[in-house]
């Protein structure tokens, strides 16, 4: 109930009182209240406008780091007495206090006079997502809070925290077909390139050093020339498995952020090799982010893992319902899932329609592992299905999957290094 | 600041109240008045600002009583009083905790008293006033002036509790 309604009711009723028992002391007793209605009342705003303006001092950011956010809220009415004001965080993002510095929050209580100004800061941070500001929230109060009038002043605002990015170079993938850009992808095809490809009639034009004498020694009347690897961009599909049953586990533990790291520094890398890269989300809905090039997809394809979040649906509960057309024919598919036995189906038949299909699979038995007790029951069940899991690796592997197993302990950088790494192509000289 | 001048009125209303219902005889009440100035102190420290308005409710019904019986009416005048200003300065207290620490939440508290000060006198004074005043017959325009007036505040209450 409103101070002024409760402040109300006993006004009359004792006005009633004293009418009804004609008693001037009721009226007397109503007095008091009577003022403090009248002049609350009189003191309300006449009129509220109030304009507010929000600046983030970054707009994306890595998790948990801080970000400033000032607001400025001027007053374009009536002199104002009281006003408690909320800057709405979106949820998930959390206020912070910086040591040593004065508490700063996100909530206030001031006077504005006519044409002023207030200005206030306070600092924000949060974990992966992608947060939408929304709304300056204000109650205004006459200065015995008599009237009130509840304001929102809309100024949208949007940070993005992206998931980490490390730095993966020369990932090493040999997708069936490939774009007729130069890139740094082996294509299956002669040409100009740095690794030996085979050796063929050598025609007018070609250079001398590309002759290979040792061929052309044996024939008398023809000369041989080396042929070398064209090396080309391609197209390459990363799918990020967000199924609840497959990244959440007992006492709140997750493995998805694990995989969105991946997926972020793979798209990272793919994209600096000049490949054309997309990304498809498959959790309780596909959220897909169209193939493309170069630093603009790399924001599309972070901005979309940023928002990306796990989720539990009946449609999407197993890979049968991958959308294949939408990855190029012949492409490259990464799939980042920590992968379930019935995972095997669906993935023989992508290679079945023609596509090279790597697993990169965060190893789920070793990560539960490492936070349950160490006892006799734990040990024997991590055993069973460790077996399991081998099993349907070992079978993946020889449908001509590569399956990458990933040991979260381990940095996702060294372990690309140590499994896909490529060596540059002044070492691979040398070696030749 | 607001807590001391909280703290004063709820003695205050408790105390008139006692008082008077002391004067007129009534003296089993008394520990019944300190039990709930005891209670709306721990309510407010506990934040349960809500009792504030359940204590206002009593002190007025309270002073309504002693009033109804014919007990000393300054007294139950001072005891509404202190309810009142007890009930504003408890929600005051509320609003204020809302405020940040580099917020003038000393101006405010400054300014605020003062207001309420200004009120609760002027109040105080009109109710004095009214126990002195009496007119013996009205005339129609005022009689009609009043009831315009009541009229028109029973209005905004019932629109203020439609909301409800």
């Amino acid at each position: 109930m409103s101070r002024s309604v409760l402040l109300g009711l006993l006004t009359y009723g004792l006005l009633l009182t004293g009418i009804a028992t004609v008693k001037g002391e009721f009226i007397a007793l109503a007095l008091p209240l009577v003022t403090y209605l009248i002049i609350g009342y009189l003191q309300a705003p006449e009129k509220i406008k109030l304009e507010a303006t929000r600046h983030l001092s970054v707009e994306r950011t890595s998790p948990n780091s801080n970000v400033d956010v000032t607001v400025t809220v001027t007053n374009r009415g009536s002199s104002l007495e009281e006003i408690l004001l909320a800057d709405v965080l979106p949820a998930g993002l959390t206020v912070r206090s910086v040591p040593a510095a004065p508490v700063r929050t996100n909530r206030h209580l001031l006077r504005l006079a006519k044409g002023e100004s207030y200005t206030f800061g306070y600092t924000v941070s949060g974990p992966r997502g992608g947060y939408v500001f929304d709304a300056l929230e204000l109650k205004v109060n006459d200065h015995l809070a008599v009237s009130s009038s509840k304001v929102r002043v809309e100024m949208k605002g949007r940070l993005f925290v992206l998931p980490p990015v490390t730095r993966v170079r020369n990932i090493a993938i040999r997708p069936r077909r490939t774009r007729v850009y130069a890139g740094t992808i082996p294509a299956r095809a002669g040409g100009a390139g740095t690794d030996f490809f085979g050796v063929r009639d050598y025609q007018p034009g070609d250079p001398p050093s590309a002759i290979n004498w040792r061929a052309s020694a044996r024939h008398i009347d023809k000369l041989y020339a080396n042929e070398f690897q064209q090396e080309r961009v391609a197209d390459v599909g990363i799918v990020l498995d967000g199924r609840l049953r497959t990244n959440e586990f007992a006492r709140g533990h997750s493995l998805f952020e694990y995989s969105v790291q991946a997926a972020a520094s793979l798209a990272d890398a793919l994209l600096n090799q000049g490949n054309r890269v997309g990304l498809l989300v498959y959790a309780s809905y596909l959220a897909w982010t169209l193939p493309g090039y170069g630093k603009i997809q790399r924001e599309r394809i972070l901005h979309a893992l940023a928002n990306a979040k796990t989720g539990g649906s009946q449609v999407f509960s197993d890979l049968e319902h991958l959308p294949t057309r939408l990855f190029p024919p012949e492409s490259q598919i990464i799939l980042i899932s920590p992968l379930s036995e019935d995972d095997f189906a669906p993935l023989i038949q992508l290679r079945a329609e023609g596509y090279e299909v790597m697993v990169i699979s965060p190893n789920p038995v070793k990560f539960e592992l490492s936070y349950l007790p160490a006892n006799e029951i734990v040990g024997l069940a991590g055993r069973v299905i460790r077996m399991e899991r081998a099993l349907l690796l070992q079978k993946m592997g020889r449908a001509g999957i590569h399956v990458l197993d990933w040991d979260v302990v381990e940095p996702f950088d060294l372990f690309v290094k140590r499994r896909l790494g490529r060596s540059p192509v002044w070492l691979r000289a040398i070696e030749r | 600041m607001t807590i001391f001048a909280l703290i004063l009125s709820i003695l205050l209303a408790i105390i008139a109240l006692a008082i008077g219902y002391a004067q007129a005889g009534v003296d089993n009440y008394s520990l019944w008045f300190l039990l709930l100035a005891a209670v709306w102190l721990i309510a407010h420290f506990r934040k349960w600002y809500w009792f504030s308005s359940i204590a206002l409710l009593i002190t007025i019904i309270a002073a309504a009583f002693g009033v109804w019986n014919g007990f000393p009416t300054i007294w139950m005048l001072l005891g509404a009083l202190g309810g009142l200003l007890g009930w504003d300065l408890s929600d005051f207290a509320r609003r204020l905790s809302y405020a940040a620490p580099m917020d003038d939440t000393r101006g405010m508290e400054r300014l605020h008293m003062e207001r309420v000060g200004i009120v609760a006198a002027l109040g105080f004074g009109l109710a004095i006033l009214s126990l002195f005043v009496r007119i013996h017959r009205l005339a129609f325009e005022v009689a009609v002036g009043l009831i315009l007036l009541a009229t028109l505040g029973l209005t905004r209450l019932v629109i203020g509790l439609r909301k409800y």
